[in-house]
């Protein structure tokens, strides 16, 4: 059986020490909702960074706010029903001040999304060639005119030409009958590959994958992610990869952002977040994550995620948390830097005096 | 009744094996569903989707089969016509001896109570106009007529079997966590106190540690009240936590039945493999190679001819496109579905890739 690595060797890893270079830099992100039972603190201080060309997992339990993070950077929100405070730093560009109209030249063309569930994020009323062609009009006017020039052909043509490329590029085959189907008749698999063909159309910077592969089989996941891994690399892409599956994190990521109740835990390098989880939270989940070849009982983080129209005062983890202290009920844990790029939110690292008195 | 030579063999050691594993409690022989796919213009079916085709299979009292494969291989039809949910077109389901492949359903109300089914996604299966104790009091009431008084003391001791407290009976089911939920959907099924529950995906929309959870309390809860599970899920990961044994489906038949303890590190057919190596680790550094399966799942309505799993497999030669595989025994209640089962075991294939070796 032909196995492909998915694992590139370790030199073509990024290596963040020489030249950091965020192409996103998310500064104390905070979402509120207004519910009818009062207001919903969904995001509380998110701050990371997502560096050029690397594959960032933002991991957490559902409800921890891990698709709004990526939704309220889009603005994909309406505005009236929430308040969004913060800076997210793209382009030099702060692009929750940008207008409506000024976003929508952002979105799409530097960074775009692709979501869980492929068939249901392709208009089932055009079909697949359609609406490629209308995106390949919108995106590359200027590749249009160099093959019409080149090739003295109609203009029909030349956008059939680059479709045909760009959906060969994601794995697809047999296009001119690919183009004739609608969204219901592909499978999920062929349905994410034109998802993914369509994101990068336009060659942006930031791709978002909010849960791309959580609706599909493994052996189709397997296939998915290996092509964001290896387009990624070829065009240095940035993918903000949405998941909670642990095992894709560990697989596929460079860096693992742990999220929790609306905050950011920990962010690390994935080989330390996996060897040396520093965060009360993340011990527990990597915990619960079931490991084949193993059958010993699965550990579990007691307890459940905060109602977050009244989180817990201080540390929102600290309810479920075995290492509990007075501090941590009363103050929010200020994120410290362990070792170089590894991260922590939590009382346990700090070195501040009260902490040292108990 | 015709048994296959399999099944056969595995009755005359009977003696020998444990008492455990002595009497099947669920008895597939050569079971087919089939829904029809085209009519011709007089109305009669001429072609068949065959979700579930040819399928034998022993599930023991107080084990916990698991049953894996991936969308669209027909497991979770298995299941449903297990409890008789789904149409079975011909063979025979033995339940604790009894025949209900041919029952109506007046015949088979009485056997209803003694398997139950836990869904996927407990929000839905939950009727959202009930409180917990009347969803409970509905299963309950089944069983037999009781008192008031009576059921509420009983859905008490269902929730207090399921880890909820008591002030729980009166709320309604969107008022709890996704967890709760399924906590509650197994109380219900624990309610008419049956011998056999399939989960058809129980835990797959719960997050990792919630799934850790339920997977540890359906562990204890099968050892309290000698329960027998059939566990039906498309990640193969989970298996060895939940399951004694696994049945690995592909394109409506069973490909291989293993011990879950085994079956992660020496699977014995080339697709349990495919769908091993597919299955990402959470530890980097592994270094796991996620394996990349050809090809797509084949239509249950034309499945390739001989060996269903033929043009994806990767070691297939000239009898695979003609033969179906039968099935060659690799433990006591084991076995698989290759042409060649010995040969790939004997070489070690199955454990390294045919490239590596």
């Amino acid at each position: 059986m032909k196995l492909h690595l998915l694992n590139e060797p370790a030199d073509a890893e990024p290596n963040f020490s020489v030249s950091p270079e965020p192409v996103l830099h998310i500064q104390d992100l905070t979402v509120s909702f207004n519910l009818p039972r009062g207001r919903a603190k969904i995001l509380e201080g998110v701050s990371f960074d997502l560096f050029k060309g690397e594959i960032l997992a933002l991991v957490g339990e559902t409800g921890s706010g891990k698709s709004v993070t990526a939704k309220s950077l889009l603005n994909l929100f309406p505005r009236l029903s929430m308040e969004t405070r913060g800076k997210v730093n793209f382009d030099g560009k702060d692009l929750l001040t940008l207008s409506n109209k000024a976003l929508q030249a952002v979105r799409g063309n530097h960074i775009s999304m692709i979501f869980q569930n492929p068939q249901s994020s392709i208009n089932p009323l055009f079909t697949l060639g359609e609406q490629i062609s209308r995106l390949i009009k919108m995106y590359l006017p200027e590749q249009i005119a160099a093959i019409r020039q080149k090739n003295n052909c109609r203009q029909k043509q030349a956008i059939q030409a680059i479709a045909k490329e760009k959906l060969n590029e994601v794995g697809l085959t047999d296009i001119a009958r690919l183009c004739n189907l609608y969204a219901n008749e592909v499978s999920g698999g062929m349905a994410q590959r034109y998802r993914i063909a369509l994101a990068l159309l336009s060659k942006p910077q930031i791709l978002i994958a909010d849960e791309a592969t959580s609706a599909l089989d493994v052996t189709v996941q397997a296939h998915i992610l290996k092509l964001l891994k290896d387009l990624c690399k070829k065009r240095n892409t940035a993918i903000l990869f949405i998941t909670h599956d642990l095992g894709i994190a560990a697989q596929v990521c460079d860096r693992v952002a742990v999220m929790y109740a609306g905050r950011i835990v920990e962010v690390g390098p994935t080989k330390e977040i996996f060897k040396t989880p520093l965060h009360p939270y993340t011990r527990g989940l990597l915990k619960a994550v079931p490991h084949p070849g193993k059958t010993e009982q699965l550990a579990f983080v007691p307890g459940m995620i905060p109602d977050l129209v009244n989180p817990p005062e201080g540390c929102r983890f600290h309810p479920r948390c075995g290492h509990v202290r007075s501090i941590c009920t009363q103050e929010k844990p200020e994120r410290i830097r362990v070792e170089e790029n590894h991260e922590v939110s939590c009382f346990l690292y700090a070195v501040s005096n009260e902490f040292k008195g108990e | 009744m015709r048994f296959p030579a399999f099944y056969m063999q595995s009755q005359m050691n009977l003696k020998e094996n444990d008492q455990r594993m002595k009497d099947p409690l669920v008895k597939l022989a050569q079971i087919n569903t089939w829904f029809p796919h085209e009519k011709n213009i007089l109305g009669k079916v001429h072609s068949w989707i065959k979700a579930v085709d040819d399928v034998s299979l022993d599930i023991f009292k107080g084990e916990s089969l698991g049953l894996v494969g991936e969308s669209g291989c027909g497991k979770s039809t298995l299941g449903r016509t297990i409890l008789r949910l789904a149409p079975l077109y011909s063979g025979e389901i033995l339940f604790m001896g009894n025949e209900i492949g041919n029952l109506n359903n007046a015949g088979l109300k009485k056997y209803r109570a003694r398997m139950q089914m836990v869904f996927q996604d407990p929000k839905a299966s939950l009727n959202p106009k009930m409180t917990i104790l009347k969803i409970l009091g509905e299963a309950l009431n089944l069983n037999a007529k009781i008192q008031k008084k009576e059921y509420l003391e009983q859905a008490v001791t269902l929730l207090d079997l399921v880890d909820l407290r008591p002030e729980h009976i009166f709320r309604y089911p969107h008022e709890f966590s996704g967890g709760q939920q399924q906590r509650i959907s197994i109380a219900r099924a624990l309610a008419t106190n049956p011998d056999f529950i399939v989960f058809d995906e129980a835990t797959s929309a719960l997050d990792v540690s919630v799934q850790a959870q339920i997977i540890n309390l359906m562990g204890g809860l099968q050892k309290k009240l000698n329960l027998t599970y059939l566990f039906i899920s498309h990640d193969l990961s989970i298996m060895e936590h939940a399951c004694d044994r696994v049945a690995v489906m592909y394109a409506g038949q069973i490909v291989e039945v293993q011990d879950a303890a085994s079956l992660f590190n020496t699977p014995r057919h080339p697709y349990t493999k495919a769908l091993k190596d597919a299955v990402p680790v959470a530890d980097p550094e592994l270094k796991h190679e996620l394996g990349i399966l050809k090809g797509e799942v084949p239509k249950l309505s034309s499945p390739p001819l001989g060996c269903r799993f033929h043009p994806r497999c990767d070691y297939q030669e000239d009898i695979c496109q003609k033969k179906n595989p039968g099935v060659s025994k690799t433990g006591r209640h084991n076995w698989v579905r290759c042409h060649f089962a010995e040969r790939l075991w004997d070489q070690g294939v199955l454990i390294n890739n045919k490239e590596l070796l």
